[in-house]
C-alpha cells in the first residue's frame, strides 16, 4: 500500500521500561523520532510529576546559557553549529551543571569588573569635561570681573539669563561680582555632570527650591556617554553651581542627588585645575589600557564559550525533552518500572524495538524493555512519510484538515490536479518558463537557500517542488494554447489554407458571431470571413496546440472562450467524478457497504446523468461537423431545456419571430445529426436520464436512514436477548457486530477501530440513537451534494474565467508596452526614423514591460490562480469524499524539538 | 491625534453620539484591554497554585498561564520581593504601551489613572526621608507608573507649603496640594491627612472629569469611583479613631463624590467607634453586605478583604459594558488585586504559613 494514499497503520503500545533503563531507551526513541507518547497524568499538575526537579535542574541550565547566548550576541561572537550530539548519560548532566555554574560565574566576575572600569572610566571622563568646560567659565569669569571694574555689575549674567529673570538673581548676581572682585572665596560652588533630559526639570526645581539664589552655568557634552550598566548611549551636560551658604550647599546637593546628577570635586584656584586635568588625562590612558585588556580577555573566554554552546544547547534540550517525556510516564511501584503508552506505526515497530534494545544495553541493565500491543477504541493519530517532495502537497491538503485516519489522502492526487488545474489557468508557455526556472533553481540550491530569506520567500522556498510543477504543467497548457508572452509560435507551419475561395456568400458571417464553435475565420487583409468545409477541416489539423494562425484571427477570443469553457466544464466534471470515486475506496476500505448502496451508487448516477451527458453533448458537438450553422444546437439550451421542458422541443417555438435570437432560443437540432430523427432519439434519452437524476435524490435521501432505523430495532431485540448467540443472524461486518464486540470486548478488537466510527458511535450509545437526527443529517447531505454538483460546476468556470484574463492581460501588456517600443517611437516624431531613440526607447519600455511581466502576470496572476486551484481542491474536490477530522502523529523526536517545530 | 471625525463630532458636542465613533480612535486598545483581561487568572489558576510547596513549584505554574516566561531569567532561589517585582514590571509595560497608543481623551483619562501612584510615591518617599531612609533606596520601592522626574528631590522640603511650591508644583499633584499648604511640619499624622487630602482632591477631581466625558464612561467610572470614595470614608473614620484627629477635620477629608455624600458623610464624621460606623453602612444595602460578614476573628474576613471583594465584583461588572473607558481601570485594579493575590499566596508558600493560603480574592 502506497504511504501516500492512505495513511501509516498504529497501534497503541504499551511500555515496560526499568527505572534504570528508562532514561536511555527514550534517548534512544527520541533520536529516532518515530514514537507519539500519550499523556498519562494529564491530571497532575506540572510541579507534582515524578522528575519535576530534573525538569527544574535543566531549566536552570537553560538559563545560564541563555545567559552565555546574550553576551556572546552583545559583543557579537558567532557560535559553531555543531553536528547532532547525543543526550549525555543522566550522570554526566552534574558536570554540565557544575561547567556552567564556573562559566556563568566567570563571565559575571568579569562582566562586574568591566562594568567597574567603565565606570571609573566615566567618571574620569566626565571630570575631564567638567575641568575643560569650568576652566572657560572661570576665565569668563575673570575676563568679565576686570572688565567690569566701573562698568554696571551684572554683565556676567546678561550673557546666559534673559533680561525678564527675576530680579533676585540679578541682584545676586551682582553682590557676587562685587564680592568676586574683592574675594574670590566667599561664594562656593559645585560640579557635576546630568544626563540631559533631566537637565530641563533639574533648572525649574532649583529655582524654584533656593529662590534663584544659585546661579548655574553649563555646557553639553557633544559625544554621548556609554552608561555603564545598561551600555545604552546618553547624552550629558555639565553644569557648574554657584551660590552661597551651607545651607544652600545641603539643599543643593540634596537636589542633585535626586536628580541622580553626578558631583565632581573641583579645584579652585587654575593651576591646581590644570594639574588635576594632566593627571586626569593620564589615569583614562591607563584606565583605557586596563579595559583594553579586559575584554581581550573576556572576548578569548566568550570565544572558547562560542566554540562549545551550541553541543551544550543540544545536550540540555535534549535531556530536557527525555524528562518531560518521562514525566508523562505511569510509575508501576510493584515493579520498579514505568509504563509508557504511545502510538506508533507498525511499519517500524521493528525499529522501535531495536531502539529499546539498544537503549537497555546503554544502561547496561539486564532487565528488557517491553513493547506490548494494546487495543483501544481511540482513534490512532494520523501519520503519512513524506519527503520533501511530497511534503508541499501534503501541506496543501492538511491546511484544509488533517485526514481522518487511513482514509483516502487527496494529496497523492493533487500532486498532478494541482500544478494541472494551476496551469488551465496560467496557460503561458513564457510565463511558465520563467516559473520553472525560478523554481529549479530553488530546487538546485535548496541546501544552500534552506532556512534562509525571512518568511516570505521562506515560503516559496516551502513550495519549490509546487512551483517547479506548476511552472512545468504552465509550459504545457501554453503550448496547447500557443501562448508564449501572448504570441503564438508557428512551429510546424500554419495548416490553414488561405487559398480556398468564398463562393457561398451565405456562410459569410459577421465577426460578432455568436456561435463561435465553427472555425470562422476572418482574416485581417482579406476583410472575408471563410469557412471552410468539412473535409478542409478533417483532412490536415495543426499537429499540437491551436494552429497559430489563430493569433491573426479576429475571432480569435471567440474561439479561445467557447474552447476554454468548455473544456473546463469537463476538466471539472473529471475531477468531482473521481472524488466521488475516490469516495467508494473509503467505503470499501472502511468497511460501510451500506454507503455504497445508499450514497455513492445514486451520487455518481446523478452526476453522470446530468453533467456526464454533458460532457458527451460537449465532446460530440467538437468532433461532428455541421454543414449548416443553423442545425448546430446550443448546449446551455439543450440542458435547461432537459430539465425546464422535460427533454427537448422538437419545433421552433418562437414567441417573437422578429428578432434573430430566437434561433438559440430553442433547439429543435440533435447535437449528434441534423435530421429529425436523432433528435427525438436524444429526446428521448434526455427523459430517460432526467428521470434517473431525478429518482436518485430520494435514494440518497432515504435508504440509509431506514435501513440504520431497521438494524438499530433488529439490534434493539436482540439487546433484549443478549443470550442467543450474537454473530449468527448478522452480517458480519456491519455496525452491529462491533456493536456487540466492543460490549462483549474479547474478539477482533483490531477490527473495531478501523470500523464505522460514526455508525458505531451512533449505535453504541442506544440511547442516543434519534431517527429525526439521522434523517436531518442525512437530508443536508444529500441538498449539499444534490446543488452541489450544480454549483461545483459552475465554480470550475474560473478555470477559463482566470485563463481569460491571463491571456488578456498578457496581450495587453504587449501591445501597449513592448510594441510601442517596436513600431518605433521616432518614425512618430521625425519623419524619418532615428535608430538611437527607438533604441533607447526599445531599452526602457522592454525594462518597464519585464517589471510588469514579473509583478502583475508572473506574481500577481500567479498568487491568484493559486488561491483558485486550492479552492477548487478543497472544496469542490475535497467535499465529495474526504472527511478531514484526524489529528497529525507528533511524535517525540529530538529533531524536531532542535528545530523549533515541534507543535505544542 | 484623534481622528478627523471624532474631532468634528466632540465639535458638536454630541455627546449622545460618541458609542458610534468610539471604535474610531480607541477601539485597538479596547480590544486589546479586554484581551488582556482573558489573561487574567481564574480560579483554577488559583487552586493550581495554592497547591504549590514550594516558590519554585509556583513559577513552574505561573509559566502555565498568561505571565509565561517572565520569571525564566531569574536564577533560583527566588524572591517574593522579586515576584513582585515582576508582576509590577508586567503590567506597567502593557500600561506604558496602551498609554503610548492612546488620543486623547483615553489618553488623559489613562494619565489620571497615573497620579494615584504619584501620590502614593509621594507619600512614601516624604514617610521614608523622615525615617532618615536614602533617597536611592527609597527610589527602588516606588511604583513606576507614578514616578515623575521632580519625585526623588523631595527630601529637600521640610513643610508642606515648601514641598508644594519647590517641587509639587509643576507635577499634575499640584492643584491637588493646595489644600494641605497649611499644615506646618510634616510628621506621621500631617503625612497621613496630606494623603487622605490628596486622594479626596483626586478623586473628586477624576470623578468630574469622567463625567464631562459623559456615556458609558461616566455611568460606569461613576459607580466605581463612587465605591472608592465611600471606601475611604469609611476607612479614614475607622483609622481615626484613638488619634488627635478631630471630628471636623476628619469630615475635610471624605471624598465627596460617593453614594455616602451628603448624609452619610455627616452621620459618618459623628461617629466614635466602630459600631457606630456600621449603623451608618447599615443604611446603605451594598456597604451592609460588605460590613455584615467583616470580623477580626478567625474564619471571618477582615473589612479591607470585603472591600476588596466587593472592588473587584465592581471591576468586572464594568466589563460588561462596551464602549467606555472604564475597563482601563478596572483592569488596572483586577490586575492589582491579582498581584496581591500572587504575592500573598507566595508569601504564604515562603514562610510556611499554609494554613492562610486560602485568603486570596479570587477574581473570576
Amino acid at each position: 500500500m502506497g504511504s501516500l494514499f492512505r495513511s501509516e497503520e498504529m497501534i497503541l503500545a504499551q511500555l515496560f521500561l526499568q527505572s534504570d533503563s528508562a532514561y536511555s531507551c527514550v534517548r534512544e526513541l527520541g533520536e529516532l523520532g518515530k514514537v507519539q507518547f500519550r499523556d498519562l497524568n494529564s491530571d497532575v499538575s506540572a510541579f507534582q510529576r515524578k522528575f519535576v526537579n530534573e525538569v527544574r535542574r535543566c531549566d536552570e541550565m537553560d538559563r545560564k546559557l541563555r545567559f552565555l547566548f546574550n553576551e556572546l550576541e552583545k559583543v557579537g561572537i558567532e557560535t559553531r553549529k555543531a553536528g547532532n550530539i547525543t543526550a549525555p548519560d543522566p550522570q554526566e548532566l552534574i558536570d554540565l551543571e557544575s561547567k556552567f555554574e564556573v562559566l556563568e560565574a566567570e563571565v559575571k566576575e568579569i562582566n562586574t569588573n568591566k562594568e567597574t572600569l567603565k565606570r571609573n572610566l566615566l567618571d574620569l571622563i566626565e571630570l575631564q569635561f567638567i575641568l575643560l568646560q569650568t576652566q572657560s567659565f572661570f576665565q569668563e569669569a575673570e575676563q568679565y570681573s576686570t572688565l567690569i571694574t566701573g562698568q554696571e555689575p551684572g554683565g556676567i549674567e546678561r550673557g546666559v539669563i534673559s533680561d525678564t529673570e527675576e530680579k533676585g538673581l540679578l541682584e545676586e548676581g551682582r553682590a557676587r561680582s562685587d564680592m568676586g572682585l574683592t574675594s574670590q572665596t566667599n561664594f562656593m560652588f559645585v560640579a557635576g555632570v546630568i544626563a540631559q533630559e533631566r537637565l530641563a526639570t533639574f533648572e525649574r526645581v532649583l529655582w524654584r527650591a533656593c529662590r534663584g539664589n544659585v546661579f548655574m552655568r553649563q555646557a553639553p557634552i557633544i559625544d554621548p556617554l556609554e552608561d555603564p550598566t545598561t551600555g545604552a548611549m546618553v547624552f550629558k551636560v555639565v553644569f557648574v553651581l554657584f551660590f552661597q551658604g551651607d545651607a544652600l550647599r545641603t539643599r543643593v546637593r540634596k537636589i542633585c542627588e535626586g536628580f541622580r546628577a553626578t558631583l565632581y570635586q573641583c579645584p579652585e584656584t587654575q593651576a591646581e585645575r590644570q594639574e588635576m586635568s594632566i593627571a586626569v588625562t593620564n589615569r583614562i590612558a591607563d584606565l583605557r589600557a586596563v579595559l583594553r585588556t579586559t575584554e581581550d580577555h573576556s572576548v578569548t573566554q566568550l570565544e572558547e564559550i562560542a566554540q562549545e554552546i551550541d553541543v551544550w544547547q543540544q545536550k540540555v534540550t535534549k535531556v530536557k525533552a527525555i524528562y518531560h517525556t518521562m514525566n508523562m510516564f505511569n510509575l508501576d511501584m510493584a515493579q520498579h518500572c514505568l509504563v509508557a503508552e504511545c502510538w506508533c506505526p507498525v511499519e517500524d515497530l521493528e525499529e522501535i524495538q531495536t531502539a529499546l534494545v539498544r537503549g537497555t544495553e546503554e544502561s547496561g541493565s539486564t532487565v528488557p524493555s517491553i513493547l506490548n500491543r494494546m487495543h483501544t477504541p481511540d482513534d490512532p493519530p494520523t501519520y503519512f512519510k513524506t519527503n520533501k517532495f511530497t511534503k508541499g502537497f501534503q501541506n496543501i491538503v492538511d491546511a484544509y484538515g488533517i485526514a481522518t485516519y487511513q482514509e483516502v489522502n487527496p494529496a497523492l492526487y493533487t500532486v498532478i490536479t494541482f500544478p494541472f488545474l494551476f496551469a488551465v489557468m496560467f496557460g503561458d508557455a513564457g510565463h511558465g518558463l520563467i516559473m520553472a526556472l525560478f523554481a529549479l533553481t530553488m530546487v538546485i540550491f535548496e541546501k544552500r537557500m534552506q532556512g534562509s530569506g525571512g518568511e516570505m520567500f521562506g515560503t516559496f522556498i516551502n513550495g519549490r517542488y509546487i512551483i517547479l510543477l506548476m511552472g512545468i504543467f504552465s509550459i504545457y497548457t501554453g503550448m496547447i494554447y500557443n501562448d508564449v508572452f501572448s504570441k503564438s509560435l508557428n512551429i510546424f507551419g500554419s495548416n490553414w489554407n488561405a487559398s480556398y475561395t468564398n463562393t457561398t456568400p451565405d456562410y459569410v458571417f459577421p465577426s460578432d458571431c455568436s456561435c463561435p464553435d465553427v472555425c470562422v475565420l476572418h482574416l485581417e487583409e482579406s476583410e472575408t470571413t471563410i469557412l471552410p468545409t468539412q473535409a478542409q477541416l478533417f483532412q490536415d489539423p495543426y499537429p499540437f496546440g491551436l494552429d497559430p494562425i489563430w493569433q491573426v484571427a479576429e475571432n480569435k477570443l471567440l474561439f479561445t472562450n467557447s474552447y476554454k469553457m468548455k473544456m473546463s466544464i469537463v476538466l471539472g466534471i473529471i475531477h468531482m467524478l473521481f472524488g466521488v470515486i475516490l469516495g467508494f475506496f473509503n467505503h470499501i476500505h472502511f468497511k460501510r457497504y451500506i454507503n455504497i448502496v445508499a450514497e455513492f451508487i445514486p451520487q455518481i448516477l446523478f452526476l453522470l446523468c446530468i453533467f456526464g451527458w454533458l460532457v458527451i453533448l460537449i465532446i460530440s458537438k467538437w468532433i461532428i461537423f455541421y454543414e449548416d450553422l443553423n442545425t448546430a444546437p446550443s448546449l446551455l439550451i439543450t440542458l435547461i431545456n432537459m430539465f425546464l421542458k422535460f427533454g427537448m422541443s422538437p419545433s421552433v417555438t418562437c414567441d417573437d419571430p422578429g428578432t434573430d435570437d430566437c434561433d438559440f432560443d430553442d433547439n429543435q437540432y440533435s447535437v449528434f445529426s441534423p435530421t429529425a430523427g436523432a433528435a427525438d432519439a436524444q429526446k428521448f434519452f434526455q427523459i430517460f436520464l432526467v428521470i434517473i437524476a431525478v429518482a436518485c435524490i430520494p435514494w440518497m435521501l432515504l435508504v440509509k436512514p431506514i435501513y440504520l432505523y431497521v438494524q438499530y430495532k433488529k439490534n434493539k431485540k436482540l439487546g433484549y436477548s443478549r443470550q442467543i448467540d450474537t454473530g449468527s443472524d448478522l452480517e458480519p461486518n456491519d455496525a452491529e457486530t462491533e456493536y456487540i464486540v466492543h460490549h462483549e470486548d474479547d474478539e477482533q478488537p483490531k477490527h473495531k477501530s478501523k470500523g464505522d466510527e460514526e455508525l458505531g458511535g451512533q449505535i453504541q450509545e442506544e440511547e442516543h440513537f434519534e431517527f429525526s437526527e439521522i434523517f436531518v443529517h442525512q437530508a443536508i447531505h444529500t441538498i449539499e451534494y444534490c446543488l452541489g454538483t450544480i454549483s461545483n460546476t459552475a465554480s470550475y468556470l474560473r478555470l477559463w474565467a482566470l485563463s481569460l484574463a491571463h491571456a488578456e492581460l498578457s496581450e495587453v501588456l504587449w501591445n501597449m508596452v513592448l510594441k510601442i517600443g517596436f513600431s518605433g517611437v521616432s518614425t512618430k516624431l521625425f519623419t524619418s526614423p532615428v535608430v538611437f531613440i527607438d533604441g533607447i526607447a526599445i531599452f526602457a519600455l522592454f525594462a518597464f514591460w519585464a517589471v510588469l511581466t514579473i509583478g502583475i502576470l508572473l506574481i500577481m496572476e500567479g498568487l491568484s490562480a493559486f488561491l483558485h486551484g486550492l479552492r477548487l481542491h478543497w472544496v469542490e474536490f475535497q467535499n465529495k469524499f474526504y472527511d478531514g477530522a484526524g489529528y497529525k502523529f507528533a511524535p517525540f523526536s529530538f529533531e524536531a524539538i532542535l528545530s523549533g517545530k515541534e507543535d505544542e | 491625534m484623534p481622528h478627523p471625525f471624532a474631532i468634528w463630532l466632540s465639535g458638536r458636542d454630541f455627546k449622545m453620539f460618541q458609542e458610534y465613533v468610539f471604535n474610531v480612535d480607541h477601539g485597538y486598545l479596547e480590544g486589546l484591554v479586554r484581551g488582556f483581561r482573558s489573561g487574567i487568572l481564574d480560579r483554577t489558576d488559583y487552586l493550581n497554585m495554592v497547591q504549590c510547596e514550594t516558590i519554585e513549584d509556583l513559577k513552574l505554574q505561573l509559566a502555565a498561564t498568561d505571565y509565561g516566561n517572565f520569571l525564566q531569567n531569574e536564577p533560583s532561589p527566588i524572591a517574593v520581593t522579586l515576584i513582585d517585582e515582576k508582576l509590577k514590571n508586567h503590567l506597567v509595560v502593557q500600561f506604558r504601551y496602551m498609554r503610548a497608543h492612546s488620543v486623547p481623551d483615553l489618553s488623559t483619562f489613562l494619565d489620571y489613572i497615573t497620579y494615584s501612584y504619584m501620590i502614593d510615591n509621594i507619600i512614601l518617599l516624604i514617610t521614608g526621608t523622615l525615617h532618615q531612609r536614602q533617597i536611592s533606596e527609597l527610589r527602588s520601592k516606588c511604583h513606576p507608573l507614578g514616578s515623575f522626574a521632580e519625585m526623588e528631590s523631595i527630601n529637600i522640603a521640610a513643610t508642606p507649603a515648601e514641598l508644594y511650591s519647590a517641587v509639587l508644583v509643576d507635577t499634575p499633584l499640584g492643584p491637588y496640594f493646595k489644600n494641605c499648604i497649611s499644615e506646618t511640619d510634616l510628621d506621621e499624622l500631617n503625612i497621613e491627612i496630606i494623603r487622605n487630602a490628596l486622594y479626596k482632591a483626586y478623586l473628586e477631581d477624576f470623578y468630574k472629569l469622567c463625567q464631562s466625558m459623559g456615556g458609558e464612561t461616566a455611568e460606569v467610572m461613576g459607580r466605581l469611583l463612587a465605591f472608592e470614595a465611600d471606601r475611604r470614608a469609611f476607612i479614614i473614620t475607622i483609622n481615626s479613631f484613638g488619634t488627635e484627629l478631630t471630628q471636623d477635620d476628619r469630615e475635610k477629608l471624605y471624598p465627596t463624590c460617593g453614594k455616602l455624600y451628603p448624609d452619610g458623610l455627616i452621620r459618618l464624621a459623628k461617629c466614635e467607634d466602630y459600631e457606630q460606623v456600621k449603623a451608618v453602612a447599615e443604611c446603605y444595602p451594598e456597604y451592609a453586605n460588605v460590613f455584615s460578614g467583616a470580623g477580626t476573628n478567625p474564619g471571618e474576613k477582615t473589612l479591607e478583604d470585603k472591600f476588596y471583594e466587593r472592588e473587584v465584583e465592581l471591576n468586572v461588572q464594568s466589563f460588561m459594558h462596551q464602549f467606555h473607558f472604564g475597563v482601563f481601570y478596572s483592569y488596572m485594579k483586577l490586575k492589582e488585586q491579582e498581584s496581591r493575590n500572587i504575592i500573598w499566596i507566595a508569601e504564604c508558600i515562603a514562610q510556611r504559613q499554609r494554613a492562610k493560603i486560602d485568603n486570596y480574592i479570587p477574581i473570576f
